[in-house]
């Protein structure tokens, strides 16, 4: 058995992944904007990916919240990003309100349906004693649940406020400008480091923060503390669902969006949460900056290599990692011992040389 | 030849019933499956409409060539390009070669089922790994892929607007309803074997060992119950009966379109066949495919009624409805409507006898696995 690694071990990681986040974000975003004056036009593919890559470390962050505290993977996740979608939406085509603000309205019904999600329902089933599958096939259910909602949402403000679009509809177009750029390329990666920065202090510098940990890492001696676990569970749950509301409210103003947008990005939620070990928020937002990233500079590669019928397969990009990143290291980018690992790679492939030398020398002998 | 109509509530009642019985023959093959995976071995496949849609897709992209290659249609070189001129000659030659359209059928069913297998296979590589939960994320993202790459590929089935298929039962009359009523006995015919093999599984010692499987995988692999293969084994053949009833309803509906399968249609609404019937138990999910495809499909004819009066589409009504079926059905009766009875085995007394009397075969009654590894232990044993 290994043994349990130090406080201090525990804390430079958190630190390592913290500094590699704000890293990353800063290549990913230097790379597009920093060019010499007068401004050659930016690719678009990399405004996508900044976008892409902020608006699913937001995801992922939440998902691994509930996947924390539950144990259950959420299904219904990518339907708390629909109801983002659906409010800015809906705000500002009744009321023209920019959706920066309603991005806080949107954080409030997130959070609030998510909480209600888990004490209405999976809570319920699993007091009743329901195994893990009936609880992820409960999650299903209430994604489909929430699609339905959707289509009669949308159908209702088609009927009655004579909204056409309210199916499928494209970007937005009330985003403001900054330096001539759309400013959620600035806003998402800001509201991103700023939350993570924000969680990584609450979390280890408040003591509602420490006894959320401590409900997640072990409920029944942190009961035996005198924690209410149950409201831990309640505020990361809360925090979930609004924070996937947000993300999708930020969307809109880049995405298109419709009934099943939110559903549709399960796939790259999940791949980022699996990525990070879907136990470290801290890994799941780097998880989401790699996968939001990868997934657009790897297709745009694809495209310039072989042609642009490439674009339709981008969301096999996270599905690959996922599948390469549960096979070869399951507990996630958190778990891989970054410190020495050069080392150990170079190890490794001295090892593998060897071995194809003595086959190679075998084949020559016979 | 014609099937008489008869009227009842505004509905055509013979026209309803083949409906429902061949969509049910469909919907019954693919909850068993899922029921062998899911209910038996503890298997959750999220991702069932990758293995159906596989056996539409072979229909889609195999048959209609073959078909056009056999009888000598020209295709100029591009099937899917000239589908609408390709589709009315072949459809008559079909008609008038019943036994080519016959021998069509089932190379396409077996090339559907090969296919589901091989997927099956793919799949299984992560499925005897991972643990469930990581297993049904990832089975639902290769599903929603495959969707994708249908949707997108158009060479295969013709991208979003899909293919049409030949009407390989063009033979059985000039009546659609009477071709329909052949097909419904075609559908039939194979839910009935798919449902009397899943029975023989499940009473069988095989169907045991995958029980054991489920509820305690490590006392199974102590009594040298090889857990990753019965897995492999049970998803590759899972996957190939599905790919071919996937087969059968392109055959059925003449079309394959990729927005039929999606992660509702063929995932979820399987997934609450098995559960409101009572997973585990065969019998309990032909119950539930049953009750679930009568209220869809009663639903489907008595839903213009309604749609004046509510603003909205009354499908959105089916999915809060079935959602709200499901979480209700795991919250007060987890095992569903005939929940999961207890294997029935040889009484001890049989057994005891049994064992006295042919000791060479006691061991057999634990399992075919446990005979071999014994015997070899002999003779090694001998050798040495």
């Amino acid at each position: 058995m290994l043994p349990p690694p130090s406080r201090f071990w525990q804390r430079r990681r958190k630190l390592i992944i913290v500094g590699f986040l704000i890293g990353a974000l800063a290549i990913v975003y230097l790379g597009g904007f920093w060019r010499p004056l007068p401004r050659i036009s930016v690719p678009s593919y990399y405004l996508d990916t900044i976008v892409y890559a902020s608006l699913f470390g937001l995801m992922a962050i939440g998902l691994t919240l509930t996947y924390l505290t539950t144990k259950v993977p959420n299904f219904a996740y990518g339907s708390f990003v629909t109801i983002g979608i659906y409010t800015s939406f809906t705000l500002f085509k009744l009321d023209q309100l920019d959706p920066y603000v309603s991005t806080l309205i949107a954080f409030l019904i997130g959070a609030v349906s998510s909480v209600g999600m888990y004490l209405g329902i999976l809570r319920v089933l699993a007091r009743r004693g329901s195994s893990l599958i009936a609880l992820m096939i409960a999650t299903l259910a209430i994604d489909i649940a929430f699609v339905g909602v959707f289509g009669i949402f949308s159908d209702y403000l088609t009927s009655h406020f004579g909204i056409l679009d309210s199916k499928k509809f494209f970007r937005l177009r009330a985003d403001f400008s900054l330096f001539g750029t759309p400013g959620v390329l600035f806003v998402a990666p800001i509201s991103l480091a700023l939350i993570t920065a924000t969680l990584y202090l609450f979390l280890n510098r408040t003591r509602f923060g420490i006894a959320l940990r401590a409900a997640v890492e072990n409920p029944s001696l942190a009961r035996v503390l005198g924690i209410d676990v149950e409201r831990a569970y309640v505020f990361a749950w809360f925090l979930a669902g609004g924070l996937a509301a947000t993300a999708g409210s930020y969307s809109t103003l880049w995405l298109a969006g419709g009934t099943t947008s939110g559903s549709n990005l399960i796939v790259e939620i999940f791949a980022s949460s699996v990525l990070g070990g879907l136990a470290s928020i801290y890994g799941a937002a780097v998880g989401g900056l790699i996968i939001g990233a990868t997934e657009i500079l790897l297709t745009q590669v694809g495209i310039n290599l072989v042609g642009s019928w490439v674009s339709i397969y981008q969301k096999g990009v996270p599905l690959a990692i996922m599948v390469i990143t549960l096979l070869l290291f399951p507990q996630g980018l958190v778990s891989i011992k970054w410190v020495g690992s050069v080392r150990r790679l170079k190890r490794s492939v001295q090892g593998l040389r060897s071995v194809i030398r003595r086959v190679r020398r075998g084949s020559r002998v016979k | 030849m014609d099937v008489p109509t008869l009227f009842l509530f505004g509905i055509d009642v013979i026209r309803f019933s083949i409906d429902l019985a061949t969509a049910y023959g469909l919907y019954l093959i693919v909850s068993l499956t899922l029921n062998l995976e899911a209910g038996f071995t503890g298997i959750p496949n999220f991702g069932k409409v990758l293995f159906v849609a596989a056996g539409a897709a072979v229909v889609g992209f195999v048959c209609g060539r073959l078909a056009a290659l056999v009888l000598g249609v020209n295709t100029f070189g591009d099937y899917n390009g000239h589908i609408q001129a390709i589709i009315p000659p072949l459809d008559k030659l079909l008609a008038a070669n019943p036994v080519v359209a016959l021998e069509i059928l089932f190379a396409g069913l077996a090339i559907a089922a090969t296919i589901g297998a091989v997927l099956g296979l793919l799949t299984s590589y992560p499925a005897i790994r991972l643990r469930e939960d990581y297993l049904g994320m990832l089975l639902l993202a290769a599903a929603q892929l495959f969707q994708i790459f249908l949707g997108g590929y158009e060479p295969l089935i013709g991208g979003s607007i899909g293919i049409s298929v030949p009407d390989f039962f063009g033979w059985a009359g000039n009546g659609i309803e009477v071709r329909d009523v052949f097909v419904l006995g075609f559908v039939a015919v194979f839910a009935a074997v798919v449902y009397l093999y899943m029975e023989r599984v499940a009473r069988s010692p095989l169907g045991r060992t995958l029980r054991s499987i489920r509820d305690n995988e490590m006392a199974s692999r102590a009594l040298g119950k090889r857990d990753a293969i019965m897995r492999r084994n049970v998803i590759m053949v899972a996957s190939a009966i599905s790919a071919m009833a996937g087969a059968l309803l392109a055959f059925y509906v003449g079309s394959v379109t990729p927005e039929t399968w999606t992660r509702i249609t063929w995932t979820f609404w399987i997934w609450v066949m098995l559960i409101v019937g009572g997973a585990g138990n065969n019998a309990g999910v032909a119950l539930g495919a049953f009750a679930f495809t009568f209220l869809f499909k009663i639903t489907d004819q008595v839903k213009f009624y309604f749609q004046g009066y509510i603003p909205f589409d009354v499908n959105w009504i089916e999915y809060l409805t079935f959602a709200a079926l499901l979480i209700l059905i795991i919250a007060y009766r987890p095992g569903g409507i005939l929940p999961e009875k207890s294997s029935v085995t040889l009484p001890w007394k049989t057994l005891a006898e049994i064992m006295q009397s042919k000791p060479k075969r006691s061991a057999g009654v634990l399992g075919p696995g446990f005979a071999s590894e014994s015997e070899k232990v002999k003779k090694t044993g001998s050798d040495g």
